[in-house]
């Protein structure tokens, strides 16, 4: 959007005025906007909703993998086996049909989510996490075993158990993180 | 407990802490699950609704090892204006609000914690806490998602994590959120600068009503955006530190404020106590303003003593939806806006008698 007064510059800062009850929302670009108000006046960052540009973003295509996808698209319109959605459907309305539709669009989907994400692979809690008595008896047997690995000079597989033991240390701890 | 309880009610129990700062609100938490091998709301059908209500009553209403006391309701059955309430007190969400068939919710007694149903995901675990508490938040929805767990098994993969119907969710679903009355960095003009910086560092900034709201009363929101690729704890940590360091920010600007304008500053925070002790008519954008001015007013010692807890429930009790169930009835626009002024009169002076003792702020007759 192009701001109101100059008609030059982007427009970003949207200014909700009322007058008699009327609400009037104005969009004028950063240098407009402090003219008009001074010392006071009550900024929008997001005249469009989360939804809109959540949708934006996905449909954001760099210009010349644009062709090359939408013809891709319209010759194998591919669709989720439980719900129907195609990706085109997924894009149009930022939200999938189903969870079977992570597998079905197992192809674009680390592309969408390295993009809106901080990556593709899930490092919070695990649903089947095994309870924390069975890890600490995973560990204990861990440590037996240690002991017999250092006993018998075999250093390399030592580390590597040793390994194995903080990994699930850590795990107890986190998770008691999580409830403390 | 019947919807009446939570439709009257403006000062929950969570809400009646006085908090030491007037900038920390409240602290969100939401956790989005779904229900394994059904399809999300967005493709499903009434009978699969149906059976994801089913499931959800029995495992929360049940008596024999459930540990909570949840009332349920069905957003079928709900006037508008009953709607709107709930919404204005954030414990449905507006997309919930409006639907003509399907979705529901439950809510516990203090209203701390709320379960929608069939929302965007079939369960959405919220859980309110006042003040800054991410931790104890975060624990609260833990704690049911673990007990729903048990009886539930949810939509979840070893790579995605909880599978969500938007992928700005999945991983941990876990969205927390803060809720911060920034009224120096507004006046100041840094919220820009401010915003872009947190964008930056994965927040969402918003204004108090949640996705596609408008900043009142210089009220933002501020949450995590990314779910997945990060753990929960680290989620919350990041959160935390951007929102202190926020803080410092406002507090810093209200300093400078003090030092160089004094007069200018008192005089509009005065003004804004003028207003709404005197006004008649008071627009909800005015009335947002103002109440913002005057929190800062009582928090620099500028104005008067209010309590937090009186203009948390001004601010809340000034919405469209609360105006018309306190006074009774439904009302115009034009209307709402004299009862508002009339309304927070009325609470303002009921707080002067308490705090003067008797002597009923002769300043201000």
């Amino acid at each position: 959007m192009i701001c109101e007064h100059c008609k030059q510059r982007h427009a970003n800062v949207t200014v909700t005025q009322v007058h008699n009850g009327q609400k009037v929302e104005r969009h004028y670009c950063e240098v407009c906007a402090t003219q008009f108000h001074p010392f006071q006046f009550d900024v929008s960052e997001e005249p469009t909703s989360l939804q809109q540009l959540i949708s934006n973003w996905f449909n954001f295509v760099p210009v010349n993998a644009k062709k090359e996808s939408t013809t891709k698209q319209t010759t194998n319109p591919k669709a989720c086996p439980s719900c129907g959605f195609t990706y085109r459907q997924f894009l149009k309305q930022g939200k999938f049909g189903c969870g079977q539709c992570y597998e079905t669009f197992s192809e674009q989907l680390p592309q969408l989510l390295e993009r809106i994400q901080a990556g593709t692979q899930h490092v919070g809690y695990e649903k089947n996490a095994p309870s924390k008595e069975k890890v600490e008896q995973q560990i204990n047997e861990l440590r037996t075993l240690l002991h017999q690995a250092i006993a018998e000079e075999r250093f390399e597989d030592a580390a590597s158990i040793r390994d194995e033991v903080r990994e699930l240390e850590n795990k107890i701890k986190q998770e008691g993180e999580g409830n403390a | 407990m019947n919807i009446e309880h939570f439709l009257t009610n403006a000062s929950p129990s969570w809400m009646q802490h006085e908090s030491e700062s007037d900038i920390v609100i409240s602290t969100r938490i939401r956790l989005a699950r779904n229900i394994a091998n059904t399809r999300f709301p967005i493709s499903f059908t009434e009978e699969e609704a149906q059976v994801v209500e089913e499931k959800m009553m029995k495992v929360l209403l049940s008596t024999d090892v459930n540990p909570y006391q949840f009332s349920y309701f069905q957003i079928k059955d709900m006037p508008v204006l009953q709607r709107q309430i709930l919404v204005e007190k954030h414990l449905i969400s507006p997309n919930l609000a409006r639907r003509k068939k399907i979705g529901s919710f439950f809510l516990t007694k203090d209203e701390s914690i709320s379960i929608l149903v069939n929302e965007e995901d079939h369960i959405r675990i919220q859980s309110l806490t006042q003040g800054m508490n991410l931790k104890e938040a975060f624990k609260e929805a833990r704690t049911i998602d673990r007990y729903l767990s048990k009886s539930i098994n949810y939509a979840y993969e070893d790579r995605y994590g909880y599978l969500t119907s938007c992928p700005t969710n999945v991983g941990t679903g876990l969205r927390a959120s803060v809720m911060l009355h920034l009224p120096a960095l507004t006046m100041t003009k840094q919220m820009n600068a401010l915003i872009q910086m947190m964008t930056r560092l994965g927040m969402v900034v918003r204004g108090i009503y949640g996705e596609g709201s408008e900043n009142l009363g210089n009220i933002y929101q501020i949450s995590n955006q990314i779910t997945l690729g990060k753990s929960e704890e680290t989620i919350l940590h990041e959160l935390q530190e951007v929102v202190e360091q926020v803080i410092q920010k406002e507090q810093l600007a209200r300093k400078n404020l003090l030092m160089r304008a004094p007069s200018i500053l008192e005089d509009r925070l005065s003004r804004a106590l003028g207003t709404l002790k005197f006004a008649k008519i008071l627009p909800s954008e005015e009335a947002a303003s103002c109440l913002s001015n005057v929190r800062l007013g009582v928090s620099l010692g500028l104005l008067e003593p209010i309590s937090q807890r009186k203009l948390n429930e001004c601010m809340l009790l000034m919405q469209p939806g609360l105006i018309q169930q306190y006074i009774g009835t439904t009302l115009q626009p034009a209307e709402r806006d004299m009862y508002r002024a009339k309304l927070l009169q009325d609470k303002l002076n009921e707080q002067d008698e308490a705090i003067n003792n008797g002597e009923k702020g002769e300043d201000f007759l």
